[in-house]
């Protein structure tokens, strides 16, 4: 006999939790399946090495809206918000430094050391930014409007929509027209003269894209970001991860790891899943947080899929750029000539850097110089690594996934060298005790993300506008019961859990 | 000398008759003519003034070199608005197109592919390369038609203001979105990811072959400081698929006798009107009285005196150089500032001895009458966008080639032929500066020809004579900003309402009675025409004049 659920939800990522908490705060009885052995999918805490633990790879918490801290009641389960944005320090050449810091006054001093004038425009840059976050925000914690059938959203809807658009005001609409198809380095060149300070705003924008700072269209991913941000979570993503599973299992949700599922099953509504090893699980409602390419060409039969479907998932862009390296360092991670000992870090040199690294990527070869994105879990989370030691993750910016010639296990630790390498021209030397080193094809495996893009689809602005396809653009697929609920809804990847929430509001509104 | 040489006739010096007109033009190319045209032959007094000694701005024809007549710069016509060639009769007034008949792409391994304007031939060409993107090309086509028809409704008709509340233009909006609605579900996606994806992409939701869509990926450049991996490149393909020659889609043609003929028969139709057109009259700056135009100082230190004065220069020589920073508001000031010019291309025009072969297909056949796009694979590409990002000239370029002489013979003695070369890319600002562009002139064509030498190894020998535009000539000789030959990138941002500056996307500008009607406003370069017959319909339309 086989159990039967109101909703099964595949993936126990933080999309997935999200949408399986909210649905069980509202009634509903949830199963959440997920392949492995630990939840958090991307953002899932592991032993890396003995005594020390990853904080998952997802660094930017900054996606974390209090709203949906609020509405599934994370703080009750642990989850702390900053009171401010973290600092990140940002690295040029060896020895040449800039801390961003996440107060605003501090921020100024520090960029007034370089320059007077980006100092005074920062002010004014963090201004418009919230303007626009005060416009963007709403959008984003939405469901989409479908711009190719805008009359299917209701005429009240599109109407009250637009007002909000309008309420910016003749000059700001027009302003934020110009600016979303702009590419980074262009916008913040208008703003900034200190390559320093515009690489280290621009490499967010770009992380995980197939897009670089002279990309038209990667404004819109910074302002996606932006128009997020919040101050993020005191600790790593792996807390959060916690929160929503002890908030799901409060509202009666069942988690069961180390289920990976086989099938979707369909009989003109979805019946249900099997699980790899046969076991049948019933349920009116299955909401897949994993990749749509994962959902629609291998959990479902194909003759499931109407063929349009399949088409348009195949040619979603799902590019991999990204690779991670995890160290153990046996002392606490220093940068050179500083006292401080920032949680954040990027490496990034400067706009060209930038740049470059893609580049690589763009003609398929291991960059020579990657940009990183730093994150020192251990000094929030003290109990990752052994007193005294810490804790390094470490994303590698446009890293290949189709590298000429295809990645081996010589050339994944050139790579790690090549990584460790570049960080450690910027520190006090670096006690490696062990290193994990995943290339963008590793974290496809790992992680089951076709092609290897850590946010389930690229982000480029037609799959921000339409994501993942029309047929399937608000949560909602052809298939009667069967709902996505992953990165590669509206709004999209990274650390947010705003599309499990969207969806979870989708499937019960059903 | 018969009345056909094929060269623009420098124009005799002339004198303006009066003092004082309806309408003084500043600039005598293409948009400037084509506006000066309209109000004219709407009954207003006219008065176009032109820098250099002929006419044409950027689509002339020089005689540089004895016998032989270059387009020098702009060397096709594919979207000259078909409305402009009839209300302006151009045909009588001496225009005519050469359809073009084939794109023709040779590739390094010996083998190449060309395109005819008959489907069925191209469909052959294109099994040698992929059986399945044979099969695919007309479906490509027919959505590409049909995405053109959506976009005539925007480039035909003054961009849409989106944030007015009049609502007159919330109509139009409502109409515009109307016609969007109007399509089925297919092509209104089709409609959102070719405004925003990449040459490359785009095309790779239909085709397998690099070799096939690297050319046709390659139109989505032109004149930008993008690769084909850019995202927002893909919309420019549209243009192949605009251009109307007879009613047509996807035709680009030759102008008989060079680009320069269409600027005269413009000018001719102008003149017919009773335009007065003036050569050798470089304007220094715009008369300004208690802050409204009222003339034009000429350098030579004449005053003329208009109604309205309008400008078809780039918008920073109109705002920054003609009228002065300190006559306009800083927030206008900084948004014309902002407006991206930064040249992308350069032009080599050569005079041939003889007709060299292409070793991928010697002879003189059909295949190279039309276009000949050096344009091997999207790596090729992008390796030359690369070395322009960072500031220096593609050192194996993308090349757009036509032969001009094989289909007209009055542009070069009978046996000699022209070739011209776009060159792409080609940054104005270079690392050390544009201002060492001169310095690196013949090098830049060195790199031209011995690319184009690889394909065609008996060019070099059969040169009598080359002309060199880099970014930096084109900005000296021809008066386009930093050598920008649409006079403002044509980038989303730089689009639509948003060209040449938000709010002031209409042809009226801050400073009243002067206007714009230049390729820097909608709907943008190219020898279109649109800018110079909008901008003179919108400033009849409100009558002030």
């Amino acid at each position: 006999m086989s159990a039967t659920y109101d909703v099964i939800v595949i993936g126990a990522g933080h999309n997935g939790l999200t949408t399986a908490a909210a649905l069980g705060r509202a009634g509903r009885r949830v199963l959440v399946v997920e392949a492995r052995d630990v939840a958090g999918g991307l953002a899932a805490s592991e032993e890396f090495h003995p005594g020390y633990r990853s904080a998952g790879l997802l660094h930017d918490t900054s996606g974390v809206g209090s709203d949906i801290v609020a509405a599934l009641g994370l703080e009750r389960h642990g989850l702390r918000l900053r009171r401010q944005a973290a600092d990140v320090l940002t690295l040029g050449d060896p020895g040449d430094a800039l801390l961003l810091c996440g107060e605003p006054r501090r921020a100024v001093a520090e960029i007034e050391s370089r320059s007077a004038h980006d100092a005074q425009s920062y002010v004014r840059y963090r201004d418009a930014l919230d303007t626009w976050r005060g416009i963007l925000r709403p959008f984003l914690n939405e469901p989409p409007v479908d711009l190719l059938a805008p009359e299917s959203s209701g005429a009240w809807d599109l109407l009250k929509r637009g007002l909000r658009l309008r309420r910016l005001g003749r000059r700001d609409l027009l302003e934020l027209l110009r600016l979303t198809p702009m590419c980074v380095a262009d916008w913040l060149g208008e703003w900034f003269e200190t390559d320093l300070l515009k690489a280290g705003l621009a490499l967010p924008a770009v992380a995980g894209t197939f897009m670089a700072p002279r990309s038209p269209g990667s404004n819109a991913t910074l302002l996606l970001r932006e128009g997020a941000a919040g101050p993020g979570i005191e600790t790593g993503a792996h807390t959060l991860i916690e929160a929503l599973q002890r908030a799901a299992e409060a509202a009666g949700v069942e988690v069961r790891m180390g289920a990976p599922v086989s099938r979707v099953g369909v009989e003109g509504h979805v019946r249900g899943v099997r699980l790899a090893d046969g076991e049948e699980l019933q349920a009116a409602v299955v909401a897949a947080s994993c990749h749509p390419a994962t959902l629609f060409l291998r959990l479902l039969e194909p003759s499931r899929v109407p063929l349009r479907v399949a088409h348009a998932i195949g040619r979603y862009r799902s590019r991999g750029t990204t690779a991670h390296v995890l160290l153990a360092l046996r002392s606490p991670l220093r940068f050179r000539g500083r006292d401080d000992a920032p949680e954040f870090a990027r490496i990034a040199g400067g706009i060209d850097a930038i740049e470059r690294a893609f580049d690589c990527a763009k003609h398929r070869r291991m960059p020579h110089a990657p940009v990183l994105e730093v994150h020192v879990p251990s000094l929030a989370s003290p109990e990752l690594a052994p007193e005294g030691h810490a804790v390094v993750s470490i994303l590698a910016h446009f890293v290949p996934y189709a590298l000429d010639g295809g990645w081996d296990e010589s050339r994944r630790t050139q790579l790690g060298d090549r990584i460790e390498e570049t960080l450690a021209a910027h520190c006090d030397g670096l006690d490696v005790a062990a290193r994990q080193v995943a290339t963008p094809v590793d974290l496809e495996a790992r992680y089951a993300l076709p092609g290897g893009n850590i946010h389930h689809g690229e982000h480029s602005l037609d799959q921000l506008l339409v994501r993942p396809i029309p047929e399937c653009n608000q949560y909602r697929t052809p298939i009667p019961g069967l709902f996505l609920c992953g990165s590669g809804s509206h709004p999209g990847g990274g650390l947010s859990c705003t599309p499990g929430m969207l969806a979870a509001r989708a499937i019960l509104a059903r | 000398m018969s009345g056909e040489s094929a060269a623009s006739t420098p124009r005799q010096a002339s004198r303006p008759s009066r003092s004082s007109y309806d309408a003084i033009v500043i600039g005598g190319g293409h948009n400037g003519l084509v506006c000066a045209a309209y109000l004219a032959r709407a009954g207003r007094s006219v008065l176009l003034l032109e820098r250099r000694h002929l006419l044409g701005g950027s689509a002339v024809s020089e005689e540089i070199y004895p016998g032989f007549i270059y387009s020098s710069c702009s060397y096709i016509v594919s979207l000259l608005r078909p409305q402009i060639v009839r209300e302006l009769d151009l045909a009588r007034h001496g225009l005519e197109i050469i359809p073009l008949e084939s794109t023709f792409t040779p590739y390094p391994d010996g083998r190449s592919l060309a395109r005819w304007s008959d489907p069925a031939r191209t469909r052959e060409e294109i099994r040698r390369f992929s059986a399945r993107d044979a099969d695919v090309y007309p479906e490509f086509g027919l959505a590409m038609g049909r995405l053109a028809h959506f976009a005539k409704n925007v480039v035909d008709v003054p961009a849409p203001d989106p944030a007015s509340l009049d609502p007159r233009e919330l109509l139009k909006l409502r109409r515009l979105g109307r016609t969007f609605l109007d399509f089925d579900g297919d092509l209104r996606w089709l409609n959102l990811k070719l405004m925003t994806m990449s040459a490359t992409d785009f095309l790779s939701l239909w085709f397998e072959n690099e070799q096939l869509m690297a050319p046709m990926s390659a139109s989505g450049i032109i004149g930008t400081l993008l690769g084909v991996r850019s995202p927002g490149t893909a919309y420019v393909l549209l243009h192949h698929y605009m251009g109307e020659i007879d009613g047509a889609y996807r035709a680009w043609g030759f102008s008989r006798g060079g680009m320069g003929r269409i600027s005269e028969a413009i000018g001719r139709a102008a003149e017919a009107h009773a335009a007065e057109i003036v050569t050798r009259a470089g304007v220094q700056r715009v008369l300004l009285r208690s802050g409204k135009a009222r003339g034009v100082v000429l350098e030579s230190g004449e005053e003329l005196q208009a109604r309205v004065v309008i400008s078809a220069l780039d918008p920073r020589r109109t705002f920054l150089q003609l009228v002065g920073e300190e006559h306009l508001d800083a927030e206008f000031v900084t948004a014309i500032r902002r407006f991206k010019l930064r040249g992308s291309s350069g032009k080599v025009n050569l005079a041939l001895d003889r007709l060299p072969d292409f070793k991928a297909r010697p002879g003189d056949g059909p295949h190279i009458r039309g276009d000949i796009s050096i344009a091997p694979d999207f790596d090729y590409l992008e390796r030359a966008y690369d070395q322009a990002k960072y500031g220096s000239f593609s050192e194996r370029p993308f090349m757009n080639i036509v032969i001009p002489s094989l289909v007209d013979p009055s542009v070069a003695p009978p046996g000699k032929h022209v070739m011209s070369i776009f060159v792409q890319w080609a940054p104005y600002h270079l690392a050390e500066g544009a201002h060492t562009w001169p310095q690196r002139r013949e090098a830049f064509a060195d790199a031209v020809v011995s690319t184009l030498a690889e394909y065609c190894p008996g060019l070099p020998d059969a040169i009598l004579h080359r002309q060199v535009l880099t970014p930096w000539d084109l900005e000296q000789e021809y008066g386009l900003s930093e050598g920008n030959i649409f006079h403002g990138e044509l980038s989303m941002e730089q689009l639509l309402f948003l060209r040449p500056a938000a709010g002031w996307a209409r042809y009226r500008t801050p400073i009243r009675n002067l206007w714009m009607c230049g390729s820097g406003t909608h709907p943008g370069g190219g020898v279109m025409g649109g800018p110079g017959e909008l901008a003179a319909k919108t400033l009849l339309k409100a009558g002030e004049i």
